[in-house]
């Protein structure tokens, strides 16, 4: 051992090494403060790294770097990222990895943050430098052929690097705004409120829901029956039938945004306060009782209508679940660009530096609710990321179309 | 066409997706597995685009529509694999595997209307399952053949050059479709939640699982060295892997994950 040329023995004596020193630091000095890395520190720890893989240059006949940057070594720090991922797969997480006083082993070690703790963030920064100083080497002896190499290690590099430095200069703010109103202010995660130089008007929220179900609950207990395997029927006014614990179920009519009428039928009204109601009839093919009747959810403008089937059972009708929901809003920033969008789940705004998320509303209300709430997200590092993503994407299919290059033996050793 | 009529057009591609997952293994018919394999998927195209026709937007909504597509993805990439490799029991798996998201169509067609949820609503949802799927079958054929190669090793104390190609292949277009899994994963968080990595429980174990295979790729670049511990590794991924798929949900670790699938 230590005879150069290093091979697994000493990679896996040093990447041990790294690890036991973040394990000591970790119960000394407590968890890394990734909001140190706030810019500008990140972009000197970040051209400092740059520059230690670039020195790989100067360094060519070095038999160190050519462990560094060998495959003992890569394999070594893979499997050790593997195992401290696994001990935080296995480990429930807590946000700040707070230490509380009743510590255990396992949180002085830091294993319930780990992506804050010692051991990760040294790891991570060895494999920052040892995969950068490879692709430079790589990069000096630059051939063609090699493109899905330079694809895949660069990519993931980039994403390693902005992602990570990137991440404390993320910023990311909840803001609630009501019907009709312009909100500026924003609480952060930890609940305090700051005002940002961008102002949301919220011109209208609207949902669309899905048909809800229809079950039979007992009322008494409120249980769906049967009690071991409950039945619902999804309305589906394609398929209006259905059977329900030995009863069966005929659907005549739904109306999907209905108002009750004054003498306890529905119509169709599309409006803010409707509800989904059903007109069914119920027959029990065993006794050949027949019920029928309007049965409705409610929300919080109308009352909810059971079909009563006998002393104990009646068909009720669930609440619905949302399909789509979206805030009407125009956005104003200071340099007086404004922009309207209806905003969504899955379809962002992009304003500036900033993207705007559909977040939530008053589920309570549902389709009633007088305000939206919205993700306000600025990440000025995804240009970076996005790039190592289409790279690695692009490697990826490398990998699909050519598989292994079976005469890898002659690049390794050069 | 609706769902009434989807038997006529899945039963026949079943048929032949089934024969072409057969013939496949004779040396002298593999024409005609190409025959039956097109035709199979062209039958099945046609449903879906009479399909989306008739419900007058895409079938990208329910559970029962995005199974239709994984069944299309499958049955299509896997033939491109086929084609590209030919190794024939890739046919053969995506075959079978299209044929089981049908066939549950098929018999529980009542979980056809299971509505999805707005966050699942995105054109990432099937090409990023779809890719999964992939490579979880890449990686189970990687596994037997492992232990294949370790039988080998023990019996003659000497691997098997052309099983190391297989594996090695393998490996190589099984990590290919996770990497493209995990990215249309990242892109699509980002869009959905504003962040696209959040270290969430199935995140950290797509994550441990990739470092896995990652481990055996580099471990094999040095050929001769190491082979046992290379394979080894295979059935150890293969765990992680199946963790991440299904067992994640069942972690003390994962209370709270934003994958609830
Ligand atoms: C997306 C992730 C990665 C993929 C897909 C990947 C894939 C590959 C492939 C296919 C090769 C063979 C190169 C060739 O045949 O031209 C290779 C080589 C190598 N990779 Fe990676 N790799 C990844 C990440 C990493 C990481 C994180 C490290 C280091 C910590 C690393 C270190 C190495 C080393 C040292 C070599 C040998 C190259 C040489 O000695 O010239 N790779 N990698």
């Amino acid at each position: 051992m230590w005879q150069m040329p290093w091979g697994y023995p000493e990679s896996i004596a040093i990447t041990a090494g790294i690890v036991f020193v973040g394990f000591m630091l970790q119960i000394t000095i407590k968890g890394f403060n990734f909001y140190l890395l706030t810019s500008p520190v990140n972009l000197v720890v970040g051209a400092l790294i740059i520059s230690l893989c670039l020195l790989t240059l100067a360094l060519k006949k070095s038999k160190f770097l050519s462990w560094f940057t060998g495959v003992p070594f890569s394999v070594c720090i893979i499997s050790a990222l593997l195992v401290l991922t696994l001990i935080m797969g296995l480990t429930p997480q807590t946000a700040s990895g707070s230490a509380n006083t009743n510590d255990n082993f396992f949180v002085l070690l830091g294993f319930n943050n780990m992506i804050g703790s010692w051991p990760f963030i040294l790891i991570y920064f060895t494999t920052l430098l040892s995969l950068g100083s490879l692709i430079v080497r790589r990069l000096a002896k630059f051939k063609i052929k090699d493109w899905g190499f330079y694809l895949n290690h660069i990519g993931l590099w980039l994403v390693l690097f902005a992602g990570g430095l990137g991440h404390a200069d993320m910023e990311r703010y909840i803001m609630h705004v009501r019907e009709g109103e312009v909100e500026w202010r924003v609480y952060d995660d930890e609940g305090t409120v700051k005002e940002l130089p961008i102002a949301i008007q919220l011109n209208d929220f609207d949902m669309e829901e899905y048909p809800p179900k229809l079950t039979i609950i007992d009322k008494t207990t409120g249980e769906p029956q049967p009690l071991s395997a409950p039945d619902y029927y999804q309305i589906d006014t394609k398929a209006p039938t259905g059977k329900l614990d030995g009863w069966v179920l005929e659907m005549n009519e739904y109306i999907h945004q209905a108002v009750r009428n004054s003498d306890s039928t529905y119509r169709k009204a599309p409006m803010p306060g409707a509800t989904p109601a059903a007109y069914i009839t119920m027959t029990n093919p065993s006794t050949g009782e027949v019920c029928k009747g309007w049965v409705c959810g409610g929300n919080q403008a109308q009352l909810y209508k059971t079909l009563e089937l006998n002393e104990q059972h009646t068909v009720v009708m669930t609440v619905t679940e949302p399909k789509r929901f979206m805030s009407d809003i125009e956005v104003y920033t200071p340099d007086g660009t404004t922009k309207s969008a209806i905003l969504e789940v899955n379809h962002p705004l992009r304003i500036g530096g900033w993207t705007i998320y559909q977040y939530g509303y008053d589920n309570a209300a549902g389709r009633l609710s007088s305000y939206s709430s919205m993700e306000l997200v600025y990440d000025p590092w995804i240009v970076p990321v996005y790039i190592g993503f289409i790279m690695i994407a692009l490697g990826a299919v490398a990998m699909i179309v050519r598989g292994h290059s079976p005469n890898r033996k002659t690049l390794l050793t050069d | 066409m609706n769902w009434d009529t989807f038997i006529w057009f899945a039963l026949p591609a079943m048929i032949l997706w089934a024969s072409a997952g057969i013939v496949v293994y004779r040396k002298k018919s593999k024409v005609l597995a190409d025959i039956l394999m097109i035709a199979g998927i062209s039958i099945y195209t046609l449903f879906i685009i009479g399909f989306w026709i008739n419900i007058e937007r895409p079938p990208l909504r329910t559970m029962g529509e995005t199974r239709l597509w994984y069944s299309f993805f499958l049955s299509v990439v896997g033939y491109v694999t086929y084609r590209r490799w030919k190794y024939p029991w890739l046919l053969s798996f995506s075959a079978l595997v299209a044929s089981v998201f049908i066939c549950i169509n098929l018999f529980k067609p009542e979980i056809h209307s299971k509505n999805l949820m707005p966050a699942l609503q995105s054109i990432w949802f099937i090409p990023h399952v779809t890719s999964y799927i992939l490579s979880y079958a890449m990686f189970g054929a990687a596994t037997v053949g492992a232990f294949v190669q370790l039988r080998k090793i023990n019996r003659k104390g000497l691997s098997d050059k052309k099983i190391f190609d297989l594996l090695d292949n393998l490996v190589y277009v099984g990590f290919g479709f996770l990497a493209l899994g995990m990215l249309m994963g990242c892109v699509w968080a980002k869009e959905a939640w504003g962040h696209y990595w959040t270290w969430d429980p199935k995140e950290t174990w797509a994550f441990v699982t990739s470092m896995g295979y990652l481990a055996y790729i580099h471990l094999r670049l040095q050929g001769e060295k190491r082979e046992k511990v290379a394979l080894w590794l295979l059935p150890v991924a293969l765990i992680l892997l199946l963790i991440t798929w299904i067992g994640v949900n069942y972690l003390p670790s994962a209370q709270g994950s934003i994958h609830v699938y």
